[in-house]
């Protein structure tokens, strides 16, 4: 019989017994820890700190350890480590920011209550709501427990394709669902809602629906299913009653999915007049630009350094990470989450600390460190590098020509646009006027507005619909793929520079 | 003399195509590769003497620059624009065979893929190294470098991806050419890539970046 190890963790103070020879993957992901490189030791993300006892380590995961510059004497890589004796482990990983929503909106009072959830690829959040009030009565969020397959929508794919990992994404996700909306109806007395709305990117659809993503794998990344999903409570396992309806919202077109269209929903785009635009600023970059006439949807490639990864000592927006920067009488000033000493910088931050280096002459408009240095000091802990600069001008540059080149296919000039809806956990951080002096969103600071969480507001908004309004968005919205426009180089090489 | 040469190297390596292009903007009004390569051409240096000793030499500086990090995606499109309004002089010697070049690469970006930027960069750098680049552009099948290597027998193929998901077709298509002949080299680069998956699937090359590719193909005909 295996013998049976103590695992400590700090500091949630939790004590766990494991056999011998767990992977350290499987104890820590219970507890919320992400592997944002799905465990391939490459990252970094899932650093603990052996505080006592010991981790073992063989050469492989020593070299993996230097190659991230990380202190291999206390320092062991969750992915990479399994449990080989009584130890106390500190997780170098910070909670996770979810964004909830309660943005008041219009709605036509209905009997009941409804359920909205947004499947995201990192969080999970689920609101129950009283139709006849419009209120939310409950909430539920947790950590997409498909993540420790990869912290973003290309890694899933992988996994789901390359490694056959489909159906084990798929019941991952249907259970969590199951789960979070049991104890949603549980806690609030056992209400029985008549209906659930689920929305998500496109690879977060197929995936909760039991499609193949073969087909999002490569050019021309067609989505194999774009309709809307209806499931029963037996399918899905859930205890409430038998005409609950269960539908998660169709996809608008490649990468584009249902988050989105709730996003253009919670904007009332397809009914302005005006045209409008709609940005979620993420690994995946959503642009939508329209009016009631004829919106254009698009992706970007943006990457995830606004969400802090690829950048040197970047991190999420939390405890710890500088989320903004500011110049006061010729000197950086930092503010960090939570006043603590900064550890790290997350997307808020860093475009503040582009801004203001760009104000003070220590980066040129080409992105270029002045002099010969190659790293810029923030405070004494954390600093920014030439490389962190390219990922931000790389990130930028994506979402500044998915907007102009959606705009200039609709033929409005840029003073035409009424406003711009930013969604997103990252948009409720950022300094609108450093978004327009790096070029991210070169539209007035009056004009854009912070919206938070749009796909579950979007999602809520529909629980009060009927689906009249939803087919006239799709009717309306038309998806484009950026990389074929014959311009889209040189736009792009324009919108890299400051 | 050898001023127009110096001048040349810099209006390339800075990215100013010709003189009414407003980049960059303290060389505003002032000759590009367009005039200065013409000016060369007419004072008498040969066209090989003008692309050795300034256009290759602009391309590598840009590259070096590149590769510190002093430069980026921008600066070398612009450079590359220069590079091409230098090159519409020069290609007429090619042709009649008397400027030689090193060899010809084929590129193009792995079938599935449609990022190019990256492909682009290295495909600029080395023709501006020397080598005839005869590219595919994006979402290439195996059956257009085929083709492509059938028109230019002993011809050195390069390939890249961005994304993880689409990188795995370079194993196949590199199977397959490898099956035709052997001995055609092929380089692959790009984002997801690393040296061990290069050896994995039996290509013969992997560069993180431009400068990488073009000092190897340099070894190959020195």
């Amino acid at each position: 019989m295996k013998r049976h190890c103590t695992v400590r963790l700090e500091p949630l103070g939790k004590k766990v017994e494991v056999p011998e020879g767990t992977p350290l993957k499987d104890v820590l992901f219970s507890y919320g820890v992400e592997f944002p490189c799905g465990g391939k030791g490459i990252c970094g993300g899932c650093r603990v700190k052996v505080l006592e006892g010991d981790v073992s380590f063989d050469e492989h995961h020593r070299q993996l350890l230097k190659k991230l510059n990380i202190d291999d004497t206390s320092w062991r890589l969750a992915c990479q480590s399994h449990v080989t004796g009584d130890v106390t482990l500190e997780i170098g990983q910070f909670e996770t920011f979810i964004l909830a929503d309660s943005t008041p909106f219009h709605f036509q009072p209905r009997e009941g209550y409804g359920i909205a959830f947004d499947v995201g690829t990192t969080t999970l959040v689920t609101q129950l709501i009283d139709l006849k009030a419009g209120e939310v009565t409950g909430v539920e969020t947790a950590v997409n427990p498909q993540a420790r397959y990869g912290a973003d929508v290309v890694s899933r794919i992988e996994y789901a394709v390359l490694q056959k990992g489909r159906e084990e994404l798929t019941r991952l996700i249907r259970k969590k669902f199951a789960t979070m909306v049991n104890r949603l109806i549980r806690r609030a007395g056992g209400v029985a809602p008549e209906k659930i709305v689920l929305v998500g990117n496109t690879v977060m659809h197929h995936l909760f629906c039991g499609f193949d993503l073969t087909p999002l794998s490569a050019y021309p990344f067609m989505a194999k299913n774009r309709d809307a999903c209806h499931f029963t409570i037996e399918e899905l396992e859930l205890k409430t009653q038998d005409h609950t309806d269960i539908v998660f919202l169709p996809v608008l077109g490649s990468f584009v999915g249902s988050d989105i269209l709730a996003g253009i929903l919670a904007t009332g785009m397809a009914e302005s007049p005006e045209p409008l635009i709609l940005v979620d600023l993420g690994t995946n970059g959503e642009i939508v630009v329209g009016n009631r006439e004829k919106i254009l949807c698009a992706s970007t490639a943006a990457g995830p350094a606004f969400e802090g990864t690829n950048i040197d000592m970047g991190m999420r927006a939390a405890t710890g990470a500088i989320s903004s920067v500011n110049l006061e009488e010729g000197k950086v000033k930092t503010h960090v989450i939570g006043n603590e000493q900064a550890k790290g910088i997350c997307g808020s931050g860093l475009i503040d600390a582009v801004a203001v280096l760009l104000e003070t002459g220590k980066i040129d408009a080409g992105g270029k460190i002045s002099g010969d240095e190659d790293r810029i000091p923030l405070t004494p802990e954390v600093y920014l590098t030439q490389r962190d600069i390219r990922e931000l001008q790389l990130a930028k540059g994506a979402i500044a020509t998915g907007l102009q080149i959606l705009r200039e296919s609709l033929g409005y000039r840029p003073e035409e646009i009424k406003n711009v809806y930013i969604s997103g956990a990252f948009g409720t951080f950022i300094d609108l006027k450093n978004t327009q002096r790096i070029g991210l969103l070169k539209y007035p600071e009056e004009k854009i507005i912070k919206m938070g969480n749009t796909a579950l507001l979007g999602a809520k908004m529909s629980l009060f619909e009927n689906h009249d309004r939803i087919m006239d968005i799709l009717q309306k919205t038309t998806h484009l793929s950026l990389e074929t426009n014959p311009d889209f180089q040189d736009i792009f090489t324009e919108n890299m520079m400051f | 003399m050898e001023d127009i040469l110096e001048k040349l190297t810099i209006a390339v390596k800075r990215g100013k195509a010709d003189k009414n292009s407003p980049y960059p903007p303290d060389l505003k009004g002032q000759d590009g590769a367009d005039e200065l390569t013409a000016e060369a051409l007419k004072m008498g240096f040969s066209p090989d003497e003008v692309l050795q000793k300034a256009l290759i030499k602009g391309m590598h500086l840009i590259g070096e620059d590149f590769s510190a990090g002093r430069a980026f995606v921008p600066e070398m499109l612009m450079a590359a624009k220069a590079m091409k309004a230098a090159m519409k002089h020069i290609q007429p010697f090619f042709k009649s065979g008397s400027v030689k070049q090193k060899g010809t690469v084929i590129m193009g970006t792995v079938q599935g893929d449609l990022h190019d930027i990256g492909k682009n960069l290295v495909a600029m750098m080395v023709e501006g190294a020397g080598w005839k680049v005869v590219d595919l552009g994006a979402d290439t099948p195996f059956e257009k470098f085929k083709a492509a290597l059938e028109e230019n027998p002993g011809a050195i193929v390069g390939m890249s991806a961005l994304l993880t998901t689409t990188m795995v077709n370079m194993k196949g298509i590199t199977e397959k050419i490898k099956a035709l002949n052997p001995e055609t080299i092929v380089m692959v680069g790009g984002a997801p890539l690393t040296q061990e998956y290069c050896d994995k699937i039996g290509a013969d090359f992997y560069s993180p970046d431009p400068q990488g590719a073009t000092a190897y193909l340099d070894s190959l005909v020195h």
